[in-house]
């Protein structure tokens, strides 16, 4: 009968949707509307609808005074949010890197499936295994908060202080002279090594002079580890050179990334022998595993390095 | 008004229209007149906050109401519980200590 009014209450219902007493609600809005309409006007017209329909508000603000309001996820639980989903990411971050490193597959039922993965199925995989963590501790925190239950959730009290939210404590010009002088060497050290590798496609000597340098690695091998080393080195200088300018945090989370990647790059590499000098048998073993302990050394490191920072962001977003 | 101010008389006026709309439902009203009665006592209520509260006071049993449809329009009436007479008498209660509290604070700060 009355289009407007009907488009508005239908509006309401829509975001009333599930609620046994909806159409309670709808006709006692709509006894109201025209009660209004008619006493201020005299009669009921689509024009006097349409004012007393303005004053009485959005359908969407007026469906949700009807909603109790309660959370999805309670604010007292709302920073586990970030913390459970890190720690739980980071396990499969590092589950991630084994399942690359030892080239095998395997289950943790019902929590994990970790496939057998290449390095760049593995940079692919990693944002779905976020989403898929982000989703699990939702769902859970989701469901302690509409349980009604007041749960104290547990977190290592020496975590705590990553949550705070410090500014760093050295001076602002301090800083960035040490961030300059790091990016000039790190940059003297990416050309240097750049250029050596333009003369003679590798940066590892036995012994070195400009007429007649020995290499340390076979040709294939010398390139390949050669270009991932001088990588390392530009994406050092290129982090440094940024935070000259921004003291985002996302400059240390994208550093960790590519650092990351660079050292599965390394651990990948294929060679059973990559000296082109002598080396015996035994010792060649005891070098490739101390090399391989020294780059998961630091693949650890650099992890809980990222892990920290990305706490560190998700605190300032929660902040905000 | 300050944005911030009318905030703050949003969270006041949210205990205090409890206690006016279960102080008016004595006599039994609807919807549509009670917003009539509050601003003709110089008090103003937005009617879609004024329903969602009824229908919470409703639901926890403070208030009762019934459909009156022997008029052309329904009306949707309401009338306070022996319940809601309870809850009223603690909410004035509440409020005449804290307006003591406030006027003897405000006193002592004035002999100062």
């Amino acid at each position: 009968m009355f289009k407007k009014l009907d488009a508005y209450l239908e509006e309401i219902s829509h975001f009333l949707s599930g609620r046994e007493e909806r159409e309670e609600i709808l006709s006692e809005i709509r006894s109201h509307i025209l009660e209004k309409a008619e006493q201020e006007s005299g009669q009921v017209t689509e024009a006097s609808l349409d004012r007393v329909i303005a004053a009485y508000g959005l359908a969407r603000r007026v469906a949700e005074k009807y909603l109790d309001g309660r959370p999805i996820i309670a604010p007292a639980y709302k920073r586990y949010l970030f913390r459970y989903t890190t720690l739980l990411f980071s396990v499969h971050f590092l589950m991630t890197v084994v399942a690359v490193l030892f080239k095998r597959n395997f289950i943790m039922f019902p929590f994990i499936y970790m496939p057998r993965l290449g390095v760049i199925e593995a940079i692919l995989y990693l944002p779905t295994a976020f989403l898929t963590d982000l989703g699990i501790v939702a769902l859970v925190l989701y469901l302690i908060t509409q349980s009604g239950k007041d749960i104290k959730l547990p977190w290592p009290k020496f975590a705590v202080d990553l949550d705070e939210m410090k500014p760093r404590a050295q001076s602002a010009l301090l800083s960035r002279i040490a961030t300059l002088i790091g990016m000039t060497v790190m940059l003297a050290l990416t050309s240097f090594a750049a250029y050596l590798y333009a003369k003679f496609q590798t940066i590892f000597f036995v012994s070195f002079n400009f007429t007649n340098p020995r290499p340390l690695l076979m040709p294939e091998a010398g390139r390949q580890i050669s270009l991932i080393v001088i990588a390392m080195f530009a994406a050092g200088a290129l982090s440094l050179f940024v935070k000259l300018f921004t003291s985002s945090r996302w400059v240390d989370v994208v550093s960790n990334g590519v650092s990351l990647v660079l050292i599965g790059l390394l651990l990948r590499q294929p060679f059973d022998n990559p000296f082109a000098v002598s080396v015996p048998a035994g010792l060649l073993a005891k070098i490739k595993l101390g090399l391989t302990s020294l780059l998961l050394f630091i693949a650890v490191m650099v992890t809980i390095e990222l892990i920290k920072n990305l706490i560190l962001l998700g605190r300032k977003k929660l902040a905000k | 008004m300050n944005p911030e101010i009318a905030n703050f008389e949003t969270e006041m006026n949210r205990g205090f229209l409890q206690i006016l709309v279960l102080a008016l439902l004595e006599n039994q009203m609807y919807g549509y007149s009670m917003v009539r009665t509050i601003r003709d006592l110089g008090y103003e209520v937005e009617e879609n906050t004024l329903y969602p509260l009824l229908r919470r006071l409703e639901k926890n049993g403070w208030v009762k109401s019934k459909w009156d449809v022997s008029e052309e329009r329904p009306r949707k009436f309401y009338a306070i519980t022996d319940a809601g007479r309870g809850l009223r008498s603690e909410l004035l209660g509440i409020w005449r200590k804290q307006n003591e509290i406030l006027r003897n604070l405000m006193k002592e700060k004035t002999h100062v």
